[in-house]
């Protein structure tokens, strides 16, 4: 069995733990991250007939308030960086985390998550960006917490990279 | 098949029977085996190609088929056979054996001994058995091969066992029993003293006043009282022990006691890892230092940091110091050991599983009263217990013992016969027959300590010949008076003694002879009213009337006469009742003054005087008879002068059974 460690980044209230509740295994409640800054999860797959175990860091979203504690990210297979498609300003934060992670940390397997897609009238962002985001050989996809549009596809597109199938 | 098999004129390829190519390849498998064994001779190459060229013939096929096959057969190893076909071209050798020779490349003996070692099962069984040993070596070293040949060999190993026991089980029986005896021994003592053990700790823990606490706490807690008896007695106890990759927080090993609830483990080491981070960035430490412990309450979480790797263990109560350093060295193992794998580790913790046994190492309990040697409880129970067995059995003794001397005691007693006495579930009981003069048995029972609540009772009433019987019920029968004794001896005989009236002694020698015992009845008895008769009798005749000289005219008090006249009607009655007669005599006397004539008519007038007299007062004169003596039986008395003496009456008292006197009377 295979185990790899998975971080949520992004900004605060971008939906990571709503986006991962419904399918993870979970004994921590949501105030570890107030309190620690991480709450862990667990999500169990197949991948080409191997079983995989994602353990999931899920950190607390970066505010005006509290920073990302790269330190958790240490020892990450790779992560899923989180962006509300309903606010601008987190996509920008994406983009500032990701660079910030790949200094400081080192570069490895990540998805772009554009999430909220269920509130089609509120969205902000324009395909052109999602488009530049792709020509720089991100991997991006649209997800939503409510739906569970693009959550499984975003574990096994990311499980694919991370043990290279 | 032997060579024989063969003979020189059936040597013609269609007639001569030929090696199938199942054959032939077996025959290639051996000689390849052989090969490896031991350096191929010139005449095993020799043979390979021959033989594949013939299993063409063997399946029908035409001439170019064969020579094609002969072609393809000899191309495998075309040097050998060329070699020994241009040799045995050269040797001086039989027409027919040597065309065969050039054709076939080897001899027919040769072709025939392998027949031979394949066809002869004897043989084959040898060649096999050799090989057979190496096989099983072979098999069993390699770990994959291994699993595989058991798994082969179990089913036929299993039915041999079976089909042995069936066939004779001794035999079974004996190669095991060196081992089964020492096995079952060990297993009895251990069971033995876990159970002693345990009940030792269940009487320590139900009669102690600590257990009595923790009850109390049980109830308070809500904790059941296992739990909390466990909590108390426990001094430490590692309940969880995680090996943990250092960098990624991935869980590499697990180890959990089995009773424990535990969480997810790949999450908590991840979470312990993030605590960790988390301190670290929190606050300010210096570079090098690590997390070492995290205590909560009674918990501890003791964290042995590795290079690579973290072993955290998760203790309950106060674990001795030593025991972190066996934590330390087992982290220091592991470095050693999977130092590569550590840095290596890409999420695959399977190569960790061998690590197992360090964790396990780490893995101690120790609670305070597990003491093997202390068992007081235990003890004090046995002790009461034994002296509680030894009361009762004494006391069941006793009572048995004072039980049979009851029983022998009633047996002895007069009038009573014990037929049957028996003690079952703690009751007695006594049976038989009883006369109802006997003693009463349950007023023998307040002397022994046997309860008379415990005692069940039958008697059935009998007549007991016994003489205190007979004697009482002749007593009651009889009703003797006081002053009568009855007594009976052994023969039956009733005694009676005494002084008794005449009715008593009748009706006693009437009712005697009824009275159940009594064979015969004897009175030595003085009757009451024979003996008044004497004494009335005594006063009569004492009795002396006095007159004058020469006349009738009585000189005594008239009272005097009275008197006498009352005693004898008294006397008559007497004798009524005794059913006797009597007659009273009055002799009148006269002194010698005078004539002989007158005085004998003088005491005669004196008789009838007084005859007279007491027919007066009431005496039946024909119970009185007047004598007249006159002078002759005088009466003398020394005190009284004889004139007046004689000149008197006196009486004399008769008794008579019908007509005769009778003087029995005293």
């Amino acid at each position: 069995m295979i185990q790899k460690k998975v971080c949520m980044v992004g900004a605060f209230a971008t939906g990571k733990t709503s986006l991962v509740a419904r399918f993870v295994q979970s004994i921590y409640s949501e105030t570890y991250q107030t309190t620690v800054g991480v709450k862990i999860d667990k999500k169990q797959m197949q991948i080409g007939g191997q079983e995989l175990t994602l353990v999931l860091w899920d950190l607390h979203g970066e505010d005006d308030f509290q920073k990302l504690r790269l330190s958790y990210l240490r020892g990450s297979s790779g992560y899923f960086l989180v962006a509300d498609g309903t606010r601008r300003a987190t996509l920008d934060k994406a983009y500032i985390l990701q660079s910030k992670i790949e200094q400081e940390i080192g570069a490895m397997p990540f998805v772009l998550l554009l999430n909220k897609t269920d509130l089609q009238q509120e969205w902000e962002l324009e395909e052109s960006v999602i488009t530049e985001a792709i020509d720089k050989g991100w991997t991006v996809i649209k997800s939503s917490a409510k739906t569970g549009l693009g959550v499984e596809e975003a574990f096994l597109t990311l499980s694919r990279q991370m043990l290279e199938v | 098949m032997t060579e024989a098999d063969f003979p020189e004129s059936a040597k013609h390829s269609s007639d001569r029977p030929l090696p199938d190519s199942a054959l032939l390849s077996e025959l290639l498998q051996m000689l390849n085996v052989e090969s490896a064994k031991s350096p191929s001779t010139p005449a095993d190459a020799a043979w390979v190609a021959p033989v594949s060229a013939e299993s063409g013939d063997q399946h029908g096929t035409n001439g170019s088929e064969s020579a094609a096959a002969i072609d393809r057969e000899t191309a495998f190893i075309p040097q050998t056979a060329q070699a020994i076909l241009a040799e045995s071209m050269l040797a001086p050798q039989d027409s027919v054996g040597e065309l065969q020779k050039l054709l076939l490349g080897f001899d027919q003996a040769q072709l025939n001994q392998l027949r031979e070692r394949l066809e002869n099962p004897e043989r084959r069984a040898v060649d096999v058995g050799q090989v057979l040993r190496q096989a099983i070596l072979l098999q069993s070293m390699q770990p994959e091969q291994r699993v595989l040949f058991v798994a082969a060999m179990t089913p036929t190993v299993e039915q041999a066992i079976q089909e042995s026991v069936q066939k004779n089980e001794t035999v079974i029986a004996d190669a095991i029993s060196p081992i089964v005896g020492p096995a079952t021994r060990k297993a009895i003592t251990t069971a033995l003293e876990s159970m002693i053990q345990r009940l030792d700790q269940m009487l320590e823990q139900s009669l102690s006043p600590r257990a009595l606490q923790w009850k109390l706490e049980s109830l308070r807690t809500g904790k059941s009282f296992a739990e909390v008896v466990l909590l108390r007695t426990l001094v430490f106890r590692v309940e969880q022990v995680f090996l943990i990759h250092r960098t990624t927080g991935l869980l590499l090993q697990h180890v959990v006691t089995p009773t424990i609830a535990v969480q997810d483990p790949a999450l908590v080491s991840a979470m312990l890892r993030a605590i960790e981070d988390f301190v670290q960035d929190s606050f300010t430490v210096q570079t090098g230092d690590q997390l070492e412990t995290l205590r909560f309450g009674d918990l501890t979480v003791w964290i042995e940091q590795g290079s690579q790797a973290v072993l955290a263990g998760v203790l309950r109560g106060q674990a001795p110091l030593e025991l972190r350093l066996v934590f330390r060295q087992a982290i220091e193992q592991i470095h050693r050991e999977f130092g590569l794998a550590l840095t290596q580790f890409q999420g695959d913790s399977t190569p960790f599983a061998a690590a197992l046994p360090y964790l396990e190492a780490c893995f101690k309990t120790e609670y305070k009263t597990l003491k093997r040697k202390s068992r007081p409880y235990f003890w004090l129970l046995f002790t009461c217990v034994a002296i509680g067995c030894g009361w009762l059995g004494y006391h069941n003794w006793q009572v048995r013992r004072q039980w049979t001397d009851y029983v022998q005691r009633l047996s002895a007693e007069p009038g009573i016969i014990v037929n049957k006495a028996e003690n079952r579930w703690g009751k007695f009981f006594v049976s038989g027959l009883r006369d109802p003069l006997a003693v009463d048995p349950a007023a023998l029972l307040p002397m022994t300590a046997v309860n008379s609540e415990t005692v069940v009772s039958q008697w059935q009433p009998y007549l007991s010949l016994h003489p205190q019987f007979v004697q009482t019920r002749a007593q009651q029968i009889l009703q003797p008076p006081a002053t009568v004794s009855l007594t009976v001896d052994e023969n039956g005989v009733l005694r009676a003694s005494g002084l008794a009236n005449q009715r008593w002694l009748e009706d006693s020698r009437r009712l005697a002879p009824v009275i159940p015992g009594v064979t015969q009845f004897q009175a030595e008895v003085t009757i009451a009213e024979l003996q008044a008769l004497g004494v009335s009798r005594s006063r009569i005749e004492a009795q002396r009337l006095w007159f004058k000289e020469g006349s009738t005219q009585l000189l005594n008090n008239p009272q005097a006469l009275n008197g006498t006249a009352q005693e004898m009607q008294q006397l008559i009655q007497l004798t009524v009742a005794l059913r006797r007669q009597v007659q009273i005599q009055i002799i009148g006397r006269a002194n010698q003054r005078g004539s002989a004539a007158q005085n004998l008519i003088l005491s005669q007038n004196r008789a009838n005087a007084v005859l007279q007299m007491l027919v007066a007062q009431g005496v039946p004169p024909d119970r009185l008879t007047a004598i007249g003596m006159g002078t002759r039986q005088p009466l003398s008395d020394p005190q009284i002068p004889v004139e007046q003496l004689n000149r008197s009456v006196t009486f004399k008292v008769l008794f008579t059974t019908g007509s005769r006197a009778r003087t029995d009377i005293p």
